[in-house]
C-alpha cells in the first residue's frame, strides 16, 4: 500500500483553510457528534484507536488522557505545535492547510478530557501558519465553535494561540508549559507529571498538532476503523517529513509499517542520479542514524525502529546520500544541540559544548586519536542523567554517527580531512 | 529612554489580561517592543516594559535572553536568517549566508551592513527542511528553495526595496 | 522550642546497607541529610525548593536500572538506595567532570578555597586531569552586585541556589540567569546592585567561588580561621550564627540553622555586628578622671575602686541598662545595685522606642537589642519600675548624684548616644562600662571613670530572644585581655577575686539551638 490521504485527504483544495471550504467537507461534523458522546467514550474510542503521540515520544494518547485525576481542579488542553526537531514540517504543513482539522480535534479532546481551556503553542518562527490559525480562531469563535456552549451542547471551551521566541527545548512538554507560563523554557522536574501538575500546576494533557487532529477521524470511523491502516502496534497513518538528498522532499502520509526505501524510491522519487545511499535519520535529528543497509529493511513504525535500536520520533526522515561527509553531517547536528540546550542541567550543558568542540577539533585538524574515544564516553554519559531528552538526543547521534561510520572519523583525524567531497567541506573551508 | 507608542501600550495591556496570568504576556510584548525599538531589545526596552507590566526586569530579561528571536544587538533593516542545519545544512545553507552576507556587505554574522540594510544571522532549523535552503526575512514568512543564484539576487532585490522606502 | 515534630509518621529505608528512618513524604536526600549519610549535591539546600539540576545526587534504587536523582524522588517504605554503588560512583565523577570543564580551577586566587563544594567533591570522586583540551567558556569575572556581593561567573556552575534564595526567601527577585545552555550568567538586570537586606546568604549557599562576600573576600584564608557557634546580637530575633576568628579577631559571620529562630538564614546588617568587637573599635583602657586629674589602670583594678565608693550610696546612685547584656549580667548588677548600693533607681534605655515592635516578616526585628526581654524580666523580678523621665529630673534637681551606665555594647545600634551622653553626663559623677571605644566619652571633663567591657564573643550568657526563647552562648575568642563581664565587674566591686577562667578549645557544648539539624552549607559548602 502506497501513499494515502486519510488525515490530508482534502489538503489540495486551497478552499479547506476556510471555515465554510472545511465546512463543506464534512468539518466539525465530528465535534457534532462528539459532543453528544460521553467523555469516557470518547477516550475509550481513542485508546482503542491505538494511536501514539506523533510529536516523537509515541506514547498512547488514550492512556495519557486516562492520567488525568478526577479532582475537580481546572485541566488545561496544550496542543504543541512548537516543531523544531530538525527534519520536521509537517506539523507546518496541517496547520497551513488545515487549521480547522487542529481546532476541530482540539476541541473534541478538550470535551474529553473535561477543559475549558486549550492553547495552541506554536513556534515563534512559524510568523505564516500562526495568522493563518489566528484567522481560523477567530472564524470558529465567531460561528460559536469555540466559547461558551459550543453548538447547544452546554460545553464551554476557549482556544487559544500562544507564539514561541526561538526555542528548540520548548517542543518538550515541560518546557513549552515554562514557556507557557511566560518563564525561558526550561523543563520542569518529573515528577510530577503535567498530568498531575503542569500549565499553572494544575492537571494539562499536551499533544501534538497531528494527534490532535486524528482524533477527528477516530470520531468519524472509530477507534477499531482507524486501525484499517497501520499495524497492531503502530496504528493508522503517519505525515512524514521527508528532506535531504531526494528528487522529490515534502510531506507524505502512509500507513504505519510502510518501507521506509519505498517512500524513499517511490514517493519521493529517489535520489539523484548516479548517488548511492549512504544513511537515512529516521526520525529528526535526535533518532540514531541507520545505514543504508538498515534502510533498505526499516519499515516505518515504532516497533521496527526501535528493534534498530533508532526511533521513529516526529516522523522526520533525513536521507543522506554517498556525497555527504558524515562528519560534517554530525557537525551541523551537534552544534544545534549546543545552541539549543536550555542549560538547566549540567551534563547536557557542559556536554553540548564539549561534545561541539571536539568535533570542531576534528574538523580543524587538532584532534587526538583518542577523541573518538572521548566522543563516545561524553555522549554516553549524558544520556538518562538530565531533567529532559535534550541530553539524550544530543548523545544519540553522536554514538549513532561515530559508531556507524567511524572510518570517515578516523580517516578525518589522521588526515586531517574528509573522506568524502574531495576532501574539503564547508566547515573547514569557513572557519 | 525607549517608551511603548500608545498602540503599543495598549496592546501589552491587552496581552496582559490575555492569558491565564499576566507573565505569559512577556514574549509578545517582547516582540512589539522590539518592533517598534527598530528591531532589538536593551535594557531600556526591558526597564521600560518591566514598569509597565510590573513584573520584575531581572525575569523579562531571561525571557528576552533565553529565545533568539529577540535581538540583544542592533539589527538590519532586513534580519536574514539563513538555516542551517542538518538537511539545510547539507543543501548549501551555510555556503548561501556565507555569499550573500558577503554580497550584502556584512563582514561577520551579526553585524550591520554599513548600508543599515541587512544583518546575517545562521539560524536552527525552521522547519521547513523540504525546501532548503531557506531562510527567515525578520518575522515574515519563509524564503524558500533558494539556490546560490537566487540568495543573491533576493540580497540585490532587497537593497533596491529598502533604498525605495 | 524544638523543631522536630514527633508526629510525622517515619518510614524505614536501607541506605547503603544501613537501615534508617525518615519522616514520611521525605525525599532520599532528606533521608541521607537527616541521617547525616554523605551524598554529593550543588543545587539541593534543605531551604530552598528542589531545583534538580546538577545531577550529582545520583542514586541506585533496586528494581530500577536507571540511576535517579535523590532530590526529587521521594522515598517509600523498604527502599533500598545506594550512592557507594561502581555505577554511582562513576555517574559522581562525570557528573563532577561535566562541572569542571569550563571552571577557570584557579584556586590558588579564589576565596571559596578550603570550603569550595568543586574542591570536596574533586577530592572525592575526581582526582584526574582535566579532560578537556578545548578552549573553554569565557564569562564575566569580578562582576559587581552592589555592596555586598562579588561576581565570578566562569566560576558559576547555575545551580541557581543563589536565584531561588531571592525569589523565595527576600522575594526580591533580582538574580536571573541570563542567555541559554553553557553561555548562560547569573546576574542581576543591568548591572543593578543586589540590594535586599539578606543578600550576603547567597555567598553562603553558593556552593563555588562564583560569589563571594566583598567584605570577608581575601582578608583571610578560611584555614586560618576557627569558628564557634553564638548568635547574633544585632536584634532581638537571635539568629544563630557561627563566628570565625582567629588571634587577629573576628573576621565573618554566617547563619546556622535553627529552625525556631532563623531557618537558614540572617540578614545583612547581623553580618557588620562582628566588627565592632574587635580591638580597632574597643575600649581598651580603663581611666578615672576625678577632680580633673586623670587616671589610667587596669580595669580590674578600677572596678574595685569602683566599688568602695559605690557601696552603700543608697538612692543617690542610679544604674542605666541597655538590652545588650545577658540574663546573668542582669542579675549580678541589679542583685549589686539592690542589696549592696542599697538603689532601686535602675532604668532601661530603650534605644529604639518607635520601631522597637516592628518586623520584616522575615527575620529583621525594630528592637536593636538581643536581650530586651531578659532585662525586663529581671527587672520585674527585683520590682524595678521606673519611668526615663524621673532619671533626668533626678539628675537635673541633684537628688541623683552619681550615674553607672552599662553598656550599650554596640554603640552603632544606639542612635541616641551622643544626647544620652550629654544627658547623663549632668550627673555629679558619672561611671561607664562600655566595650566601644567612643570620644564624646573619652573626652568629657568632668568625673567620669569608664570601664571596658567584654562583648558578647568573649563571655557566657544567657539571651531571651523576642519570643522568650532562651539561649545560652559561650565564649568564642578573646579580643580585649582585660576587658570584664558585668558578672566579673560585680565580682570586683563586690571586692571578690576573679576566678581565672580561660577561654578555651571543647568546652561544653553550646546550648543555643537545641533541636537543631546539622547545617551543611555553612560548615564545609556542598558537602557535610
Amino acid at each position: 500500500m502506497a501513499e494515502v490521504k486519510y488525515l490530508s485527504e482534502h489538503y489540495s483544495k486551497p478552499e479547506y483553510r476556510s471555515l465554510d471550504g472545511y465546512k463543506k467537507h464534512g468539518g466539525y461534523e465530528m465535534l457534532a457528534k462528539a459532543l453528544k458522546m460521553e467523555p469516557q467514550k470518547i477516550i475509550d474510542e481513542v485508546k482503542a484507536s491505538g494511536l501514539r503521540g506523533r510529536g516523537g515520544a509515541g506514547f498512547s494518547t488514550g492512556m495519557k488522557w486516562g492520567f488525568l485525576p478526577n479532582n475537580g481542579e481546572p485541566r488545561y488542553l496544550l496542543c504543541n505545535a512548537d516543531e523544531s526537531e530538525p527534519g520536521t514540517f509537517k506539523d507546518r504543513v496541517m496547520m497551513e492547510k488545515a487549521p480547522h482539522q487542529l481546532i476541530e480535534g482540539m476541541l473534541i479532546a478538550a470535551f474529553a478530557v473535561k477543559s475549558h481551556k486549550a492553547y495552541i503553542y506554536i513556534r515563534g518562527e512559524y510568523m505564516g501558519p500562526a495568522a493563518i490559525l489566528e484567522k481560523a480562531i477567530a472564524e470558529a469563535k465567531a460561528a460559536g465553535l469555540i466559547g461558551k456552549n459550543i453548538l447547544g451542547s452546554g460545553f464551554d471551551c476557549d482556544l487559544d494561540l500562544y507564539l514561541g521566541a526561538g526555542a528548540y527545548i520548548c517542543g518538550e512538554e515541560t518546557g513549552l508549559i515554562s514557556s507557557l507560563e511566560g518563564y525561558k523554557g526550561q523543563p520542569k522536574l518529573k515528577p510530577p507529571f503535567p498530568a498531575v501538575q503542569g500549565y499553572l500546576k494544575k492537571p494539562t494533557i499536551v499533544n501534538n498538532v497531528e494527534t490532535l487532529a486524528a482524533v477527528v477521524n477516530i470520531i468519524r470511523d472509530g477507534g477499531q476503523g482507524y486501525r484499517k491502516y497501520g499495524t497492531e502496534k503502530s496504528a493508522g497513518t503517519k505525515l512524514f517529513s521527508i528532506s535531504g538528498n531526494v528528487n522529490k522532499p515534502g510531506t507524505y502520509e502512509v500507513p504505519l509499517g510502510y518501507k521506509m526505501i519505498d517512500l524513499i524510491n517511490i514517493e519521493c522519487g529517489g535520489l539523484k542520479p548516479g548517488r548511492k545511499l549512504k544513511a537515512v535519520v529516521p526520525g529528526g535529528s535526535s533518532a540514531p542514524v541507520l545505514t543504508a543497509e538498515e534502510a533498505e529493511r526499516a519499515t516505518l513504525d515504532y516497533e521496527c525502529l526501535a528493534g534498530m535500536g533508532s526511533m521513529l520520533g516526529s516522523g522526520a526522515i533525513i536521507v543522506i546520500d554517498d556525497s555527504n561527509c558524515m562528519v560534517d553531517v554530525l557537525s551541523t547536528i551537534t552544534h544545534f544541540y549546543h545552541h539549543e540546550s536550555c542549560g538547566q542541567c549540567t551534563p547536557c550543558r557542559e556536554g553540548t559544548g564539549w561534545i561541539e568542540k571536539i568535533i570542531h577539533s576534528i574538523i580543524h585538524g587538532h584532534a587526538k586519536p583518542g577523541d573518538i574515544d572521548m566522543l563516545l564516553k561524553i555522549a554516553d554519559n549524558m544520556k538518562g542523567r538530565t531533567i529532559c531528552a535534550l541530553s539524550d538526543a544530543a548523545a544519540l547521534p553522536v554514538l549513532s554517527f561515530v559508531t556507524k561510520f567511524r572510518d570517515e572519523f578516523e580517516y578525518f583525524i589522521k588526515e586531517k580531512k574528509s573522506k568524502v567531497r574531495g576532501g574539503q567541506i564547508y566547515a573547514q573551508l569557513h572557519h | 529612554m525607549f517608551k511603548l507608542s500608545e498602540e503599543g501600550l495598549k496592546y501589552v495591556k491587552s496581552e496582559l489580561t490575555r492569558y491565564e496570568t499576566k507573565q505569559s504576556a512577556i514574549i509578545r510584548s517582547l516582540y512589539r517592543a522590539q518592533d517598534e525599538n527598530g528591531g532589538w531589545v536593551n535594557h531600556d526596552v526591558i526597564s521600560h516594559l518591566s514598569e509597565v507590566m510590573e513584573i520584575p526586569a531581572a525575569q523579562i530579561e531571561e525571557v528576552a535572553t533565553f529565545y533568539t528571536m529577540f535581538n540583544q544587538k542592533p539589527v538590519g533593516k532586513y534580519h536574514i536568517q539563513v538555516c542551517c542545519t542538518l538537511t539545510c545544512g547539507m543543501m548549501g545553507g551555510r555556503e548561501l549566508c556565507d555569499a550573500m552576507m558577503k554580497e550584502a556587505g556584512c563582514k561577520e554574522m551579526g553585524d550591520v551592513s554599513a548600508d543599515g540594510m541587512f544583518t546575517f544571522s545562521k539560524v536552527e532549523c525552521l522547519g521547513s527542511c523540504d525546501t532548503a535552503p531557506m531562510l527567515q526575512i525578520n518575522r515574515d514568512p519563509y524564503t524558500e528553495n533558494l539556490n546560490m543564484e537566487k540568495g543573491l539576487q533576493l540580497v540585490r532585490d532587497l537593497r533596491a526595496r529598502g533604498k525605495g522606502h | 522550642m524544638h523543631s522536630s515534630t514527633t508526629n510525622v509518621p517515619m518510614v524505614k529505608i536501607q541506605v547503603n546497607g544501613q537501615e534508617v528512618e525518615v519522616k514520611e513524604g521525605s525525599t532520599i536526600i532528606e533521608a541521607f541529610y537527616q541521617n547525616k549519610i554523605d551524598i554529593a549535591h550543588y543545587c539541593w539546600h534543605p531551604g530552598l525548593s528542589v531545583a534538580g539540576v546538577c545531577r550529582l545526587c545520583m542514586v541506585e534504587i533496586e528494581g530500577n536500572p536507571r540511576l535517579q536523582i535523590a532530590c526529587n524522588t521521594t522515598v517509600t517504605p523498604g527502599m533500598r538506595v545506594s550512592n557507594v554503588s561502581e555505577k554511582v560512583k562513576d555517574a559522581v565523577k562525570w557528573g563532577l567532570d561535566f562541572h569542571l570543564i569550563n571552571h577557570p580551577l584557579d584556586c590558588p586566587i579564589c576565596d571559596q578555597a578550603g570550603e569550595c563544594g568543586l574542591q570536596d567533591q574533586y577530592m572525592k570522586y575526581g582526582r584526574n586531569d582535566s579532560k578537556m583540551g578545548e578552549a573553554k567558556v569565557k564569562k564575566h569575572k569580578v562582576v559587581d552586585l552592589g555592596p555586598r556581593v562579588v561576581l565570578d561567573s566562569e566560576r558559576c556552575i547555575l545551580c541557581s541556589r543563589c536565584v531561588r534564595f531571592c525569589d523565595e526567601v527576600p522575594k526580591t527577585s533580582e538574580l536571573g540567569i541570563f542567555n541559554r545552555g553553557d553561555r548562560a550568567e547569573v546576574g542581576t538586570f543591568d548591572g543593578k546592585p543586589l540590594t535586599n537586606k539578606y543578600s550576603t546568604n547567597v555567598v553562603d549557599i553558593c556552593p563555588v567561588g562564583a560569589l563571594t562576600s566583598r567584605d570577608f573576600r581575601f582578608r583571610q584564608r578560611v584555614w586560618f580561621l576557627k569558628d564557634k557557634e553564638t548568635i547574633c546580637t544585632g536584634c532581638s530575633t537571635g539568629c544563630n550564627v557561627k563566628a570565625y576568628y582567629n588571634k587577629e579577631g573576628v573576621f565573618r559571620v554566617k547563619p546556622v540553622y535553627n529552625a525556631a529562630v532563623n531557618g537558614h538564614w540572617m540578614c545583612d546588617d547581623g553580618r557588620d555586628i562582628y566588627k565592632f568587637v574587635n580591638r580597632e573599635n574597643r575600649l581598651i583602657d580603663a581611666k578615672l578622671v576625678s577632680g580633673g586629674k586623670t587616671e589610667h589602670m587596669q580595669p580590674m583594678e578600677l572596678a574595685k575602686r569602683l566599688g568602695a565608693t559605690l557601696k552603700g550610696q543608697g538612692a543617690s546612685v542610679a544604674l542605666v541598662l541597655t538590652g545588650s547584656h545577658s540574663v546573668e549580667e542582669y542579675e549580678a548588677i541589679v542583685s549589686y545595685f539592690k542589696n549592696d548600693v542599697g538603689t532601686t533607681q535602675i532604668y532601661h534605655w530603650i534605644n529604639n522606642p518607635d520601631t522597637i515592635d516592628s518586623f520584616d516578616g522575615i527575620l529583621i526585628r525594630g528592637d536593636k537589642n538581643p536581650n530586651t526581654k531578659g532585662l525586663i524580666e529581671v527587672l520585674a523580678k527585683n520590682g524595678v519600675s521606673t519611668q526615663w523621665k524621673s532619671l533626668t529630673d533626678s539628675i537635673g534637681t541633684g537628688a541623683v548624684k552619681t550615674v553607672v551606665v552599662a553598656g550599650p555594647e554596640n554603640q552603632a545600634l544606639f542612635p541616641d548616644m551622643k544626647v544620652k551622653i550629654s544627658e547623663l553626663s549632668k550627673a555629679a559623677k558619672l561611671v561607664w562600662m562600655t566595650a566601644g571605644k567612643n570620644s564624646e566619652l573619652e573626652s568629657l571633663t568632668g568625673d567620669v571613670a569608664l570601664l571596658p567591657l567584654k562583648t558578647y564573643v568573649e563571655k557566657p550568657g544567657t539571651f531571651v530572644n523576642h519570643a522568650g526563647l532562651r539561649q545560652k552562648t559561650q565564649p568564642v575568642t578573646s579580643i580585649v585581655p582585660g576587658a570584664l563581664s558585668l558578672v566579673e565587674a560585680v565580682q570586683l566591686f563586690r571586692g571578690e577575686e576573679l576566678v581565672a577562667k580561660p577561654v578555651q578549645e571543647g568546652e561544653k557544648p553550646n546550648e543555643i539551638g537545641k533541636g537543631r539539624v546539622h547545617n551543611e552549607f555553612t560548615l564545609t559548602r556542598g558537602v557535610w
